[in-house]
């Protein structure tokens, strides 16, 4: 119990410290609004399921290419919150690359910078928890991100189905295969539909989904709080 | 860019009436959905909504149920539910609803929904959107059908056209005083085939030129002869507000090839079967043409093997089912006649008058290739006992012949060669008044299988007697149609569909839809007993109900809906029953849902909700 006071007092103690310390702006506008206390039950839990597609699995050597995502409330998906955007890097794309995101040199030109595509972001992720699969690039590339539009690296509260699905599946004490973890099978055990990713946008609600059918399986969701399925 | 939603945006855009909607306002519709992840037992709305929404089932299923726990419908994948959004949409009133009702989830469900005020406003600029979810059932399939009706005008163009497109006039007339060598002449000179026979201008007669060939030079008549001699009197007619099939069908039952077209009784014009021909080609006419020229009982089966092209070809020309079995049950009529004809050169002429009698699918003119024979012989009442002999010689010659070109023999012995089916006057009358009087579950079955009664060839003066006697009790004898009813009403539709099955009234699935038993054979049944009790001697199923409408049998739109329900069906019959014959399959009725549109299994749904709604009215008025 104590590590999760102690989380409060992190992200939350960590937005306040450095809402001190940043300029106006986007960022400041993010940090601004409180973000939901780890005892806020799922059904009132606002979310931003959020997915990136990368040039590559390095925050710091590959690029961010796109950006999707939307908004979960009250256990539903908002289709009208949806957002997806790619980014005009200035990387020549490689091929083999381009064969897993779709996203063509072209397509990459008409994109936006990425100083407007975070500041979406941010302005859509304020005062929410962000969800994702597999959170290791979507907090590091964003946390690139920052550091080099803002000079600060925030804190971000998520919550990640395939920690929440390994967690499920480390309780049943019983040898998995990692693939098990993938999006698309934990989709497939669920019933979801058959999910064929790789847009950032289509990923996203993806995971939303998954997020949703993970919380429903429990027993009742407004006994689910944040601080139970938390990152 | 809108491309990122392509996946729901192919799923919503496979569901009627969103496959109507433009790109961009499918988009828009798009970005509308929100999604919801149900449990598996829970009901709908999901927790948290309060506003009136569509929901569109994405993955899972569910069970829409009356306040009484009565199955309504269940739900699929790509199924819509509208429960909860009639309050907003629904301006037309659909009386047929039980409500209120109740949406659980069969299965962990992942649901989409929409807005009905969105729904709404998207109706204001499409409405195609509107229309669906505004009309009711009956409403719905009449707007199908009468689609298919436009389609049936583009693609055929005898069934749709009048009489008045085809027919020459002025019609080649000739003075009854005249001689046979007169029309001859004047046949020669005008270059007609055919004269009308005129008795101060009142038309009593036609001439053909084959009437010369037959009745004059072969019998050696002289030429001088009066035209009166050679002459067909009561000539058959037709109106000319009639359609060309019509005509052509009138024509192939009667073996003519001229049809003098009248107005308001007055012979004013001449069709032939070489004009419509050229618009139809081979077709009911030509079949019956060769059928009366067959010489010999292999030469009949010969010609039934093309029976099934036949119909694959009507079925392809897009004519209703309607039109479908009248032209097969023309063409059986053509088949036994000859078999008749050839029976009687093998046997001398009958002893005494008698009728060939068709019944069942023959009789109503609801056949199709060779669907199996239901017949019988009423015989004048003045017959000897010996004169038996013939007539069973008969029987058996026409039945045996019939089973020879395709029609099997009758699985329940309903056939002339059964002594109990080949009866004089008086006895056929003892049954019926039997079955009327006496209405046990055997004098059930045989009533439906006898009241759909028709002379195919012979005395018709001798069923017709029959037949009046009969409407008289039935229409006085609540009780018998009492008994009628109760036992029609046994086969019921289904409730519609549930993934790729067939959803029964009891909730369980069915892997293929009986087309005949779950939606033909009801409207069938009811159409006889509205007849019967209103003593309509009609037997075809859409007169009948054209007849009975507006009676206290059944209402006008009641009787417009059944009809619609009826068509929708036998289109859905004829051209199962045509994919069937061009991969070289036996024909049957049984439809397995895979081979349905969604689009046509909601009109099949509509079409048995009107089935249904009609049979619970019979019901309740037992």
């Amino acid at each position: 119990m104590n590590s999760f006071i102690n989380y409060i007092v992190g992200y939350e103690a960590k937005r306040k410290r450095l809402l001190k310390k940043v300029p106006y702006g986007p960022l400041h506008d993010f940090l601004s609004v409180p973000f939901p206390t780890l005892n806020t039950p799922i059904a009132e839990l606002p979310i931003l399921a959020v997915d990136f597609e990368t040039t590559g699995l390095n925050a710091k050597a590959d690029k961010l290419l796109s950006v999707g995502f939307v908004s979960l409330e009250h256990e539903q998906i908002k289709l009208n919150s949806c957002y997806h955007q790619i980014i005009n890097t200035k990387v020549q794309l490689e091929e083999s690359n381009v064969i897993i995101h779709h996203i063509t040199d072209a397509q990459k030109e008409q994109g936006q910078p990425l100083h407007l595509v975070v500041e979406q972001l941010l302005k859509a992720l304020a005062g929410k928890v962000m969800l994702v699969h597999f959170a290791r690039i979507e907090r590091q590339f964003l946390q690139q991100a920052c550091l080099k539009l803002y000079g600060l690296v925030p804190d971000f509260p998520m919550i990640d189905t395939l920690v929440i699905a390994k967690r499920q599946l480390d309780k049943r004490d019983v040898a998995y295969d990692p693939s098990e973890l993938r999006l698309s099978n934990l989709r497939n055990n669920y019933q979801l539909p058959a999910h064929h990713g790789h847009d950032a946008l289509n990923d996203a609600i993806a995971t939303a989904e998954l997020l949703l059918a993970q919380i429903t399986g429990k027993a009742s969701t407004d006994k689910v709080l944040l601080k139970d399925i938390i990152l | 860019m809108d491309i990122e939603l392509s996946e729901i945006s192919s799923f919503i855009q496979s569901i009627p009436p969103f496959d109507s909607l433009p790109k961009p306002a499918l988009a828009r519709l798009i970005r509308e959905l929100s999604i919801n992840y149900v449990r598996k037992g829970e009901t709908l709305p999901p927790n948290g909504i309060n506003e009136p929404r569509l929901y569109i089932v994405r993955k899972g299923a569910l069970s829409c149920l009356t306040n009484d726990n009565e199955l309504i419908s269940r739900l699929g994948e790509g199924d819509l539910c509208t429960e909860f959004c009639k309050q907003s949409l629904q301006t037309a009133s659909n009386n047929q609803q039980k409500t209120p009702r109740q949406v659980k989830t069969d299965e962990d469900c992942l649901i989409y929904s929409l807005d009905c005020e969105v729904l709404r406003e998207l109706g204001e600029k499409y409405p195609s959107i509107s229309d669906y979810f505004n009309y009711n059932s009956a409403q719905r399939l009449k707007q199908k059908m009468s689609k298919v009706n436009e389609e049936a005008i583009i693609s055929s163009s005898l069934m749709n056209t009048s009489v008045s497109n085809f027919y020459h006039s002025p019609v080649a007339g000739i003075d009854a005083s005249q001689s046979i060598q007169q029309a001859a002449i004047q046949m020669t000179e005008q270059g007609y085939s055919c004269l009308v026979v005129l008795d101060n201008s009142k038309s009593i007669g036609i001439v053909t030129d084959k009437d010369i060939r037959r009745r004059c030079v072969a019998q050696g008549l002289p030429i001088s002869a009066s035209i009166c001699e050679i002459m067909t009197r009561n000539m058959s007619t037709i109106d000319i507000k009639s359609n060309a099939y019509d005509a052509l069908m009138a024509m192939t039952a009667k073996h003519i090839h001229h049809l003098p077209v009248t107005k308001q009784g007055k012979v004013v014009g001449m069709v032939t079967v070489t004009d419509l021909m050229n618009n139809e080609g081979q077709n009911a006419v030509n079949f019956s043409s060769i059928i009366h020229k067959a010489k010999s009982l292999a030469d009949l089966k010969e010609i039934s093997d093309l029976l099934p092209k036949l119909q694959i070809r009507l079925a392809k020309l897009g004519a209703s089912a309607d039109h479908v079995g009248k032209s097969i049950s023309a063409i059986t009529m053509a088949f036994t006649k000859r078999l008749i004809e050839m029976a009687e050169e093998k046997y001398g002429q009958s002893p005494v008058p008698y009728a060939w009698l068709a019944a069942g699918s023959q009789a109503r003119q609801e056949q199709l290739a060779h669907s199996d024979q239901d017949n019988g012989i009423i015989i004048c009442d003045s017959m000897k006992p010996y004169d038996d002999a013939w007539f069973e010689n008969l029987a058996h010659f026409v039945c045996d012949g019939l089973a020879d070109c395709g029609f099997i023999y009758c699985p329940g012995d309903i056939m002339a060669t059964n002594p109990k089916w080949r009866q004089p006057v008086k006895v056929w009358q003892k049954y019926f008044d039997g079955w009327v009087d006496a209405p046990t579950p055997k004098a059930l079955l045989n009533s439906s299988v006898f009241f759909d009664l028709e002379t195919i060839c012979g005395d018709a003066s001798l069923l017709n007697a029959v037949r009046t006697n009969l409407l008289k009790k039935t229409k006085r004898n609540s009780l018998f149609i009492a008994h009628l009813s109760k036992n029609a009403l046994g086969l019921r539709p289904p409730l519609g569909f549930f993934r790729d099955f067939v959803l029964k009234q009891n909730g369980k699935h069915k892997d293929t839809l009986d087309l005949k038993h779950n939606g033909i054979a009801p409207i069938v049944d009811l159409a006889r007993i509205y007849a019967l009790s209103q003593g309509i001697s009609a037997v075809n199923t859409i007169e009948r109900i054209k007849q009975a409408a507006g009676s206290a049998a059944i209402s006008k739109s009641s009787a417009e809906n059944l009809i619609d329900a009826y068509e929708f069906l036998g289109i859905l019959r004829v051209k199962h029953q045509a994919n069937k014959l061009m991969l070289g399959l036996e024909p049957d009725n049984y439809l397995p849902p895979k081979e349905l549109s969604k689009l046509e299994r909601e009109h099949l749904k509509d079409a048995f909700k009107v089935i249904k709604t009609l049979q619970d009215s019979r019901q309740t008025s037992l």
